[in-house]
């Protein structure tokens, strides 16, 4: 029998495209895990954040940070915000909730997402023309958040600076994702 | 079309899909009960054509996940009233 050696690649291998006023980038240093929130357990996992990492509950489509700035909450939805955080191993779930310590539930996500870096004075010009949400940095301002859909892909575009978005796309979709993100820069730059 | 959604505001439609008649909220509870099946062909099949204002269910597929209850006018499409499905069905009286 061969002797495999398996080594992990992430979704767009470690893609990066460098133009003018305009970069892509694949974030491969970061973690996603779902946090459920029972309802009846709501204030106690308030509380145990703010204890454990100085973190709050976001509102809807809005994102905070833990005190260390290491880990980040979206709230896409209702009952449940994403974890998105500095962490490269291989037990993204159990990393996660021994640092939150509150009685929610934690799904990993890391591996079935794609995550491209947009960057640069040109960003929005690019995704403007795929991004059916208003851009406009005083409406979706830094640390907004949203779930959509661009070039019919389910998307989620994340601001975490001025001229940066992440979008995450199912890791299925990378490739589509990044072909539509280079055909945007094609037709603008 | 333009879906305001209550709680993430104005939003294109495309990242919905719509089911039909906000009827579908009321599924006759008496499933147990031989005369049932009347009223579950009422529920299943039996539809008024509304033309003018309907209240239909919309889902949130690309966003999130919450179904609404879209009160649309079907000859001019406007849009006068979004709401969470949710909110509705329990002043229904229905789920917990």
């Amino acid at each position: 029998m061969s002797d495999y050696e398996l080594l992990p690649e992430s979704p767009l291998g470690g893609v990066e495209i460098e133009l003018d006023g305009f970069n892509i980038t694949e974030v491969t240093d970061k973690s996603l895990v779902m946090v459920a929130l029972p309802r009846d357990k709501y204030s106690d996992i308030e509380s145990s954040i703010d204890k454990s990492c100085g973190l709050k509950l976001p509102e809807m489509e809005h994102s905070t940070e833990s005190k260390d700035s290491s880990i980040t909450l979206w709230r896409l939805q209702k009952n449940q915000v994403l974890a998105y955080f500095t962490y490269e191993g291989h037990d993204a779930e159990s990393h996660l909730s021994s640092q939150l310590n509150a009685p929610a539930y934690y799904t990993d996500q890391s591996d079935t997402w794609a995550m491209i870096r947009v960057s640069g004075n040109r960003s929005r010009d690019v995704l403007e023309r795929i991004c059916p949400i208003d851009l406009s940095p005083e409406v979706f301002s830094v640390g907004r958040v949203s779930r959509t859909i661009m070039e019919h892909i389910g998307t989620i575009i994340f601001r975490d600076g001025d001229d940066s978005y992440v979008l995450l796309t199912m890791r299925s979709f990378g490739r589509s994702m990044l072909h539509a993100i280079e055909v945007s820069a094609d037709n603008v730059l | 079309m333009i879906i305001n959604h209550p709680l993430l505001g104005p939003r294109d439609s495309e990242e919905f899909v719509y089911l039909g008649s906000t009827d579908l909220i009321n599924r006759p509870t008496n499933w147990e009960d031989e005369a049932s099946a009347e009223d579950f062909y009422q529920y299943q099949y039996i539809r008024d054509n509304i033309a003018g204002d309907h209240q239909e269910l919309w889902y949130h597929e690309q966003g999130d996940q919450s179904w609404l209850v879209v009160s649309r006018n079907t000859l001019t499409h406007e849009i006068t009233n979004v709401e969470l499905a949710q909110d509705v069905a329990r002043t229904m009286g229905r789920g917990k």
